[in-house]
C-alpha cells in the first residue's frame, strides 16, 4: 500500500505540498498551542518532558508498547501518528516542541484527595522520579511535576490495567507497572497524584504554574 | 400466528418504540429546530446595517460554513474581515473528495485515488439537506447553488442482519410490506381497543380505523395479510399474470433488528424525504460563498493565542513555523471547542471549562470507487442499504445513472465503538473490511471495487471530532454561557447550536453572533450621537 500511496503522492503535486507538515504542526493540534496539553483531547503536557523521554515514548508507540490495547482509543491516536514518523522526523518534532514559548498553567486542586496519604505513597516513586518529581534521565524516569493531574491518573490506571508496561521487551514500562499495581485503588491513585500536584516546579523545564 | 396479535400494544409502548427509533439527542435536536428555540423557523437572515464609513475589523477563525456565513454577511455591510484557516483547504466538515485531494487524517494520510471525472466524488462530511433547514437553503438559493433530490429511503435497497433470514440480504420493499401487513392485521383485529385511548372513539371512528389498518397493511376482506404486490412480484406481472411473493413469517421478521432501528430512519425529522443535496458535491456551497467573498481566506494559519483586549481582540497564529499577531474589533471563532481548549488564551475560565466538557463525536465514512454500477443491475438508483455489521450502511449515488463508474458510500456508522475500530485499522484494512462486509449485501461486491478513501473524523487534522457532543445536563448549564460573547470574541459553529452535526446549526450560530454584533454597534453609534 505504501508504494501505491507514494505513486499517488508523486502524481499530484499540490496534494503532495499539502501533505507536507513543516515543523510538525500536528503536535500542537492535539497537545495545545504551546504543547502544554489539552484535557479535551486527553493529550499530555509535552513542554515539561525532556527530549530523551519524548524520543523514548515515540519509540514505545512505534514498538506497540503503548497504544496496543483494543480500547485505548487515545493511545491509538498517538500511535497512528508515531507510526508515520521516521527518526529524523521525530527529532524535528522534538526540536519544534522545544521552540514553543512557556505557558502558564492554572493550578488545579483536587479537594477529595488526601495529600498526606499521597506523600506516603510517593516515597516509593521518588527513588526514580526524584523527591520533587523532577525525573531522572539515568533511570529513564520522566519528570512528573508540572504534568496535568488527569494525565497522571490516566497513565497510572493504564499501567495498572496493563495498557502500558505489559510487554516483555518494555523493561522500563514493566518496572513502572509493578509500582502502579501496588496502588490499592482509585483513591490511592488520586492521593499520590494530588501530592505530585502539590510539588513546587523545580524542574528546569517546568513552566510557571501561577 | 395469531398468538402475536393477542395483546394490543398500549399507546405508551408505541411511544416508547418511536422514541427508541431516534436517539434522544435526535429528538432534542428536532425540538430545537421546530420552534423550541427563540429563532423562528423562517427567520430571514440577519441584515446588518451598513457601517457607512466607520471602520470595523473582524477576524474569523476557521473557514467552516459558519465562518463563511459570517464573512459573507459582514463584508456586505462594510466590515473588513479576514479568515484564518489552519488546514490546507476551505470548508471544514463540508468535505467533498475527488481525484488527487489530500485527506489529512492523523496517522492515515491519503491522496484520493478516484478517477478524474466529474461524477466521481464523495461527500465525506455533510451530504444531505432537509427542506426545513431554511438557513443553509437560503444561501443555496441566493448564491445560486443547484440542488438535486437526495434519497434516504429506497425500497429496492437491502437490509441484512446475520440474525435473520440466514444472513441473506432482503429487499427493504419486501421486509416493509410484510411488516406492515402484520401490523395492519394486528391493528384491524384489535381496533376495538381504540376505545381505551384517551380520546372519544365512536363507531364511525372504529370503522375508519379498520379501513386504515386494511390500507396500511394491504389486507384482504377478512382483514388478514396474505402477501401484497407492494413486496414486488415473485414472477410475471407485465405480460403474464403476476405471482405474489410468499410473506415471510413475523417471528422471522422480528429476528432482524431492522424493524427496531433503521426501518424508521427516514421518519427522523431531519432525515425524512424529500431531502436535497447540491449537484456535484456538497462543497458547491463552499464554492458559491467563495465566488461572492472578497474577504481573504488565509490557509495554513493555525491560531495559537486568543487574547481579549478592552476594546477588541488580538489573535496570534502560526504560519510556516512563524508567529504573527493581528488585532481586530471582533473575533468570530468556529474552531472546534475541543481544540480551542488547547489554544492559549485569556478567555474566561468558566467559558473554557465548558468547552473542555464537550465530547468529541466519532464518525467514520468510507467511499469506494466501483468500476461498474452493478447496483443498477439490481434496480437500485440512490438510497441506502442497511446491515448490522460495522459498515452499517451502503449508499448508492443519487446522480449520474448509467455512467460507467460510480462512487459508493461503503461504511457510515454513528456508533463511537465502531468508529474506534475503523480508526485503529490501516487504510487498507478499512477498505478490506468494507469490502468483506459489503459482500454480505452484494455477492461479488469486491470484484467491482477499484479503490477507496476512508475518513475517521475523530482523527481528522484540525477537527479531531465529527461534532460537539453536548450532554443534556451540560446543555442546560453551559450552552447559554458559551453562546454569549466573551468580550468581543464569539464562539460559533454548529457546536453552538441545538443542532450540532448539521450545517443549519452552523449558519444559525453565525446569525446569532451577527445579531449581537449589530446590537452592540447600534449602541455604540447611539452613545456617540
Ligand atoms: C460525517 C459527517 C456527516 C455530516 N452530514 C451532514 C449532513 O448530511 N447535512 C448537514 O447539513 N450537515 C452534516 N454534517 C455537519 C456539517 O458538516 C457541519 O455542521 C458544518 O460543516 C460545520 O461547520 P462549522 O462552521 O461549525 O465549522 P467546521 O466545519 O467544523 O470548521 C471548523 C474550521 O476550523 C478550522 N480550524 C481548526 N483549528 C484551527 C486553528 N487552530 N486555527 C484556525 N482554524 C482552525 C478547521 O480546519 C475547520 O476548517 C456532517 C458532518 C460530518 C462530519
Amino acid at each position: 500500500m505504501n508504494k501505491i500511496w507514494l505513486v499517488f503522492m508523486l502524481l499530484s503535486s499540490t496534494a503532495l505540498a499539502d501533505s507536507k507538515q513543516p515543523d510538525a504542526r500536528y503536535c500542537l493540534v492535539c497537545h495545545g498551542s504551546a504543547a502544554q496539553g489539552n484535557v479535551a483531547i486527553k493529550a499530555p503536557n509535552l513542554a515539561i518532558l525532556p527530549d530523551w523521554y519524548l524520543r523514548q515514548q515515540f519509540i514505545a508507540f512505534r514498538n506497540n508498547w503503548r497504544g496496543n490495547a483494543a480500547d485505548d482509543a487515545h493511545g491509538k491516536e498517538m500511535q497512528a501518528v508515531a507510526n508515520t514518523m521516521n527518526d529524523a522526523e521525530i527529532d524535528q518534532a522534538i526540536a519544534f516542541i522545544r521552540r514553543r514559548a512557556p505557558v502558564k498553567l492554572p493550578i488545579s486542586v483536587n479537594t477529595t484527595a488526601d495529600i498526606q496519604h499521597g506523600r506516603q505513597l510517593y516515597q516509593q516513586c521518588q527513588a526514580c522520579h526524584g523527591a520533587n518529581g523532577e525525573g531522572n534521565a539515568q533511570l529513564h524516569a520522566p519528570p512528573l511535576a508540572g504534568q496535568h493531574n488527569w494525565y497522571l491518573v490516566q497513565q497510572l490506571s493504564a499501567f495498572k490495567n496493563g495498557w502500558r508496561g505489559n510487554q516483555s521487551d518494555d523493561s522500563y514500562g514493566q518496572i513502572m507497572r509493578q509500582f502502579a499495581q501496588s496502588l490499592a485503588n482509585d483513591q490511592a491513585i488520586a492521593d499520590v497524584v494530588a501530592y505530585i500536584d502539590s510539588l513546587p516546579p523545580t524542574q528546569p523545564l517546568v513552566r510557571t504554574t501561577q | 400466528m395469531t398468538n402475536y396479535f393477542k395483546t394490543p400494544l398500549t399507546r405508551r409502548q408505541c411511544l416508547g418504540l418511536l422514541a427508541k427509533a431516534g436517539s434522544s439527542s435526535a429528538i432534542l435536536g428536532a425540538a430545537g429546530i421546530f420552534g423550541l428555540t427563540n429563532i423562528p423557523l423562517n427567520a430571514s437572515p440577519v441584515t446588518l446595517k451598513p457601517l457607512q464609513g466607520k471602520h470595523r475589523k473582524v477576524l474569523i477563525l476557521g473557514a467552516g460554513i459558519s465562518g463563511l456565513t459570517a464573512a459573507y454577511e459582514l463584508e456586505r455591510a462594510g466590515y473588513s474581515c479576514t479568515i484564518l484557516e489552519a488546514s490546507h483547504r476551505i470548508g471544514g466538515r463540508v468535505l467533498t473528495l475527488r481525484h488527487g485531494d489530500f485527506i489529512d487524517e492523523l496517522g492515515t494520510p491519503q491522496i484520493c485515488p478516484f478517477d478524474d471525472a466529474p461524477n466521481l466524488y464523495f461527500n465525506a462530511g455533510a451530504a444531505r439537506i432537509p427542506a426545513h433547514h431554511t438557513g443553509i437553503l437560503h444561501y443555496c438559493r441566493t448564491l445560486g447553488v443547484e440542488l438535486q433530490l437526495f434519497s434516504n429511503h429506497n425500497k429496492n435497497c437491502y437490509t441484512q442482519d446475520d440474525a435473520a433470514f440466514n444472513g441473506q440480504p432482503v429487499r427493504i420493499r419486501e421486509y416493509e410490506a410484510d411488516m406492515r401487513g402484520f401490523i395492519g392485521e394486528l391493528l384491524a383485529k384489535s381496533a376495538t381497543a381504540g376505545s381505551t385511548l384517551d380520546q372519544a372513539f365512536n363507531e364511525q371512528d372504529l370503522d375508519k380505523f379498520i379501513q386504515f389498518a386494511r390500507a396500511y397493511g394491504d389486507l384482504d376482506a377478512n382483514l388478514t395479510y396474505r402477501g401484497t404486490d407492494r413486496a414486488g412480484y415473485a414472477a410475471g406481472g407485465v405480460t403474464s399474470p403476476a405471482i405474489l411473493k410468499q410473506p415471510r413469517s413475523l417471528p422471522d421478521l422480528l429476528r432482524s433488528d431492522f424493524c427496531t432501528g433503521a426501518m424508521h430512519f427516514a421518519e427522523i425529522a431531519d432525515q425524512a424525504p424529500a431531502l436535497m443535496t447540491p449537484s456535484g458535491g456538497m462543497d458547491s456551497i463552499v464554492k458559491a460563498f467563495l465566488r461572492q467573498l472578497t474577504t481573504p481566506v488565509h490557509l495554513h494559519c493555525q491560531v495559537s493565542n486568543i487574547q481579549l483586549l478592552p476594546q477588541g481582540v488580538a489573535i496570534t497564529y502560526l504560519k510556516q513555523g512563524e508567529s504573527y499577531t493581528e488585532q481586530a474589533d471582533y473575533c468570530l471563532n468556529c474552531i472546534p471547542a475541543q481544540l480551542v481548549s488547547g489554544i492559549e488564551s485569556n478567555l474566561p475560565a468558566d467559558y473554557v471549562a465548558i468547552m473542555r466538557q464537550l465530547g468529541r463525536g466519532k464518525l467514520t465514512k468510507i467511499g469506494l470507487q466501483a468500476k461498474q454500477r452493478f447496483w443498477e443491475q439490481e434496480d437500485i438508483y440512490s438510497g441506502i442499504s442497511w446491515t448490522k455489521q460495522d459498515i452499517t450502511q451502503i449508499w448508492y449515488p443519487h446522480h449520474d445513472a448509467f455512467k460507467a463508474k460510480g462512487i459508493l458510500l461503503g461504511a457510515y456508522s454513528w456508533e463511537p465503538q465502531i468508529s474506534d475500530r475503523f480508526a485503529a485499522m490501516t487504510h487498507q484494512q478499512r477498505l478490506a473490511t468494507a469490502i468483506a462486509q459489503g459482500t454480505k449485501v452484494h455477492a461479488n461486491y469486491g470484484q467491482y471495487i477499484e479503490n477507496g478513501v476512508s475518513v475517521c473524523w475523530q482523527r481528522m487534522n484540525h477537527m479531531l471530532g465529527c461534532g460537539a457532543v453536548w450532554t443534556e445536563e451540560l446543555q442546560k448549564t453551559g450552552f447559554e454561557l458559551l453562546q454569549a460573547p466573551a468580550g468581543n470574541h464569539y464562539l460559533i459553529g454548529d457546536q453552538l447550536s441545538m443542532h450540532p452535526g448539521w450545517q443549519e446549526g452552523a449558519v444559525r450560530s453565525a446569525w446569532h453572533a451577527l445579531a449581537d454584533i449589530e446590537q452592540r454597534e447600534t449602541l455604540r453609534t447611539g452613545a456617540r450621537a
